[in-house]
């Protein structure tokens, strides 16, 4: 849902939260980076850094700058100033993330999981692909690799995307693990609630596991030709798409990744526009499955 | 130079505010997490306030001096000893080169601070020297310091024996009971009026699965409204999931049934909903408290606790200096 009028919340005594609607869609993204993008235009005094989610942002500012009400007065006028997002054009890379789905590794973890911390856990392919009536973990596969994911924002962990699926007939949805998985390799892919991610260093997590890519999205060593800037390759507005590769690819790719030498698929020419992308949505059925 | 003998219980250079700018990658502030203690230790050695430090978390290190320099410690009482003689906290103190500080278990509080006159010198990361541990970046080689390594340290003009006035200290507690003052938001309106009065009038336990990225409070069972189980699937099943947003620095954030505080190095966003908010002016006691001790939470206004954090800043000047 949109909300109205958008949402102004505290966050302490530094911290204010503007929420535009509360569903993954485009159109909300496309609001918290518009104004991310006018603020940082406008060089707003007393405003230190901005964080755009799915359908909100976060805003640090300095109360010793801009009182919390002064910010919220601001913040209307600058939205309202925004008519339409029809004439808005991002610019969005394109990159191809090579995957193994239905990986040994999601499964090692998910065998760990079930046998030291919840015995009734069922495996995560087969459950959300029960959760979403598709007929079994290969559509889930399908469905899930259908679509170009947006990349809505950047958070959690240095670098770490939260994108939401484009097309309409690849949304899914799953729960979090409760209580989360103490380990998950680098690289897995997940998602929890209809958000998908990548897990950029070994660690804890709490999405649903089902597949793997060898393509890093961190690396403080910066090895890779599109980590020359900074060691997080992604940034908001990115698209990215998974491609099936085998085991053996993977442990090619892996090794070329270490070495330097692997050579990343990124595509810089697109642009997304609000006004086509919805004007496809409309033509869909929205309850095709792949 | 500053030699590291044993590096003691994950101590790591911080600088004040810290890692400013980059919550939008992902990036935690990092920074001392009693920012209090921190910054007059600075003042103490004539430093600017955010100048470059150490923060020494339950057990402090042994250091070795290789030039003369002045240095001052704060915050936890952590039984710092100059060559053998015991060093008074609050206090700039001259130290010879050659001299070792040893420093043992924090008795009093959790993290003590050292500052340097010059200042810590090590190569900033994005903007920043503080360091995120858990994360691999800034601070020496991505994390807290170890044995063998050489801290560079820069030149700074000081004096021994400059104070730090006794009402300008952080009044510590001494019967583990800390009153931590919070902002009610930005998700008050999940939890029902029973939850808020439950989380109002309950001794949170601080857990000893905490650290610099959370800190997870032991307690009772938190009761929601309407819209927590009445929402859209993209929220997450849970009643306290959230579709992912951006985290406020010191959100009470509710994963499932436990809260857990986002301080310093935490996530800076996600997929639970955060009914309060501690604000700066509290931190200071969620970095001297220990596991095992206590919260009780008292709500102020968003106005109160800005007048409180600048109240902090004005004391953490040379004014509280004698």
């Amino acid at each position: 849902m949109f909300y109205d009028e958008p949402r102004f919340l505290p966050g302490g005594d530094r911290f204010m939260v503007i929420e535009f609607g509360d569903e993954l869609n485009l159109e909300l993204n496309f609001r918290g980076q518009g104004l991310a993008q006018l603020i940082a235009e406008n060089k707003l005094n007393g405003i230190i850094e901005t964080a755009p989610f799915f359908a909100s942002i976060l805003l640090h500012y300095d109360p010793e700058i801009i009182t919390f009400d002064e910010l919220q007065v601001e913040m209307a006028r600058l939205i309202a100033s925004v008519t339409t997002l029809d004439d808005v054009e991002l610019n969005s890379r394109l990159i191809y993330f090579p995957a193994v789905y239905l990986d040994p590794w999601s499964s090692e973890a998910i065998d760990q999981y079930i046998e030291k911390i919840n015995p009734n856990k069922e495996r995560d392919p087969a459950f959300i692909a029960k959760l979403n009536h598709l007929t079994d973990e290969a559509q889930f596969v399908r469905v899930h690799s259908g679509t170009e994911y947006w990349v809505a924002a950047l958070g959690f962990w240095p670098g770490t995307p939260f994108m939401m699926p484009l097309d309409p007939r690849c949304r899914l949805f799953a729960p979090k693990y409760n209580p989360p998985r103490t380990f998950t390799y680098k690289g897995t892919i997940g998602m929890g609630g209809g958000a998908t991610a990548i897990y950029p260093v070994d660690g804890p997590g709490g999405y649903q596991i089902f597949a793997r890519t060898p393509v890093p999205i961190w690396d403080m060593k910066q090895r890779l030709q599109p980590f020359k800037a900074a060691p997080y390759l992604l940034r908001p507005t990115d698209r990215m798409k998974f491609i099936h590769c085998s085991l053996e690819e993977f442990a090619a790719i892996e090794r070329q990744c270490e070495e330097g030498t692997y050579e990343m698929n990124v595509v810089g020419y697109q642009k997304i526009s609000l006004k086509r992308y919805r004007e496809w949505v409309a033509t869909l059925d929205h309850t095709a499955r792949f | 130079m500053l030699e590291v003998i044993k590096p003691g219980l994950e101590t790591s250079i911080q600088d004040w505010p810290g890692r400013y700018g980059f919550l939008n990658v992902g990036f935690p502030w990092s920074g001392p997490m009693d920012a209090w203690s921190f910054r007059l230790a600075n003042c103490l050695v004539g430093n600017a306030p955010g100048e470059a430090a150490l923060e020494c978390q339950f057990i402090g290190p042994t250091l070795k001096f290789h030039r003369a320099t002045v240095i001052a410690l704060t915050g936890a009482e952590m039984q710092g000893k100059l060559d053998g003689v015991p060093l008074p906290l609050w206090e700039s103190i001259a130290v010879n080169a050659g001299a070792t500080l040893e420093m043992r278990f924090a008795k009093t509080g959790a993290r003590g601070y050292l500052a340097i006159a010059g200042g810590i010198q090590n190569e900033a990361f994005f903007g920043s020297r503080a360091t995120f541990h858990k994360g691999g970046l800034g601070g020496m080689e991505g994390h807290a310091i170890k044995a063998g390594q050489t801290i560079p340290i820069g030149v700074g003009v000081s004096t021994a024996g400059r104070k730090v006035r006794l009402s300008a200290r952080p009044p510590l507690v001494t019967d583990k009971c800390w009153q931590v003052e919070v902002v009610a938001g930005p998700n008050d309106d999940w939890i029902d009026a029973a939850g808020h009065a439950r989380f109002l009038a309950t001794d949170w336990k601080l857990s000893s699965k905490s650290d610099r990225g959370g800190f997870r409070l032991e307690g009772p069972e938190w009761t929601f409204t309407h819209r927590a189980h009445h929402k859209l699937p993209e929220h997450g099943s849970d009643p306290a999931n959230i579709v992912d947003h951006g985290y406020p620095v010191g959100a009470i954030n509710l994963a499932g049934q436990t809260p857990i505080i986002l301080v310093n190095d935490g996530p800076s966003g996600g997929g639970f909903i955060n009914p309060y908010t501690v604000p700066q002016c509290a931190f200071w006691k969620l970095g001297q408290s220990k596991p095992g001790e206590t919260y009780r939470f008292n709500v102020i206004s968003v106005v109160e606790a800005q007048s409180r954090a600048r109240a902090l800043t004005a004391l953490c000047t040379e004014s509280s200096i004698e």
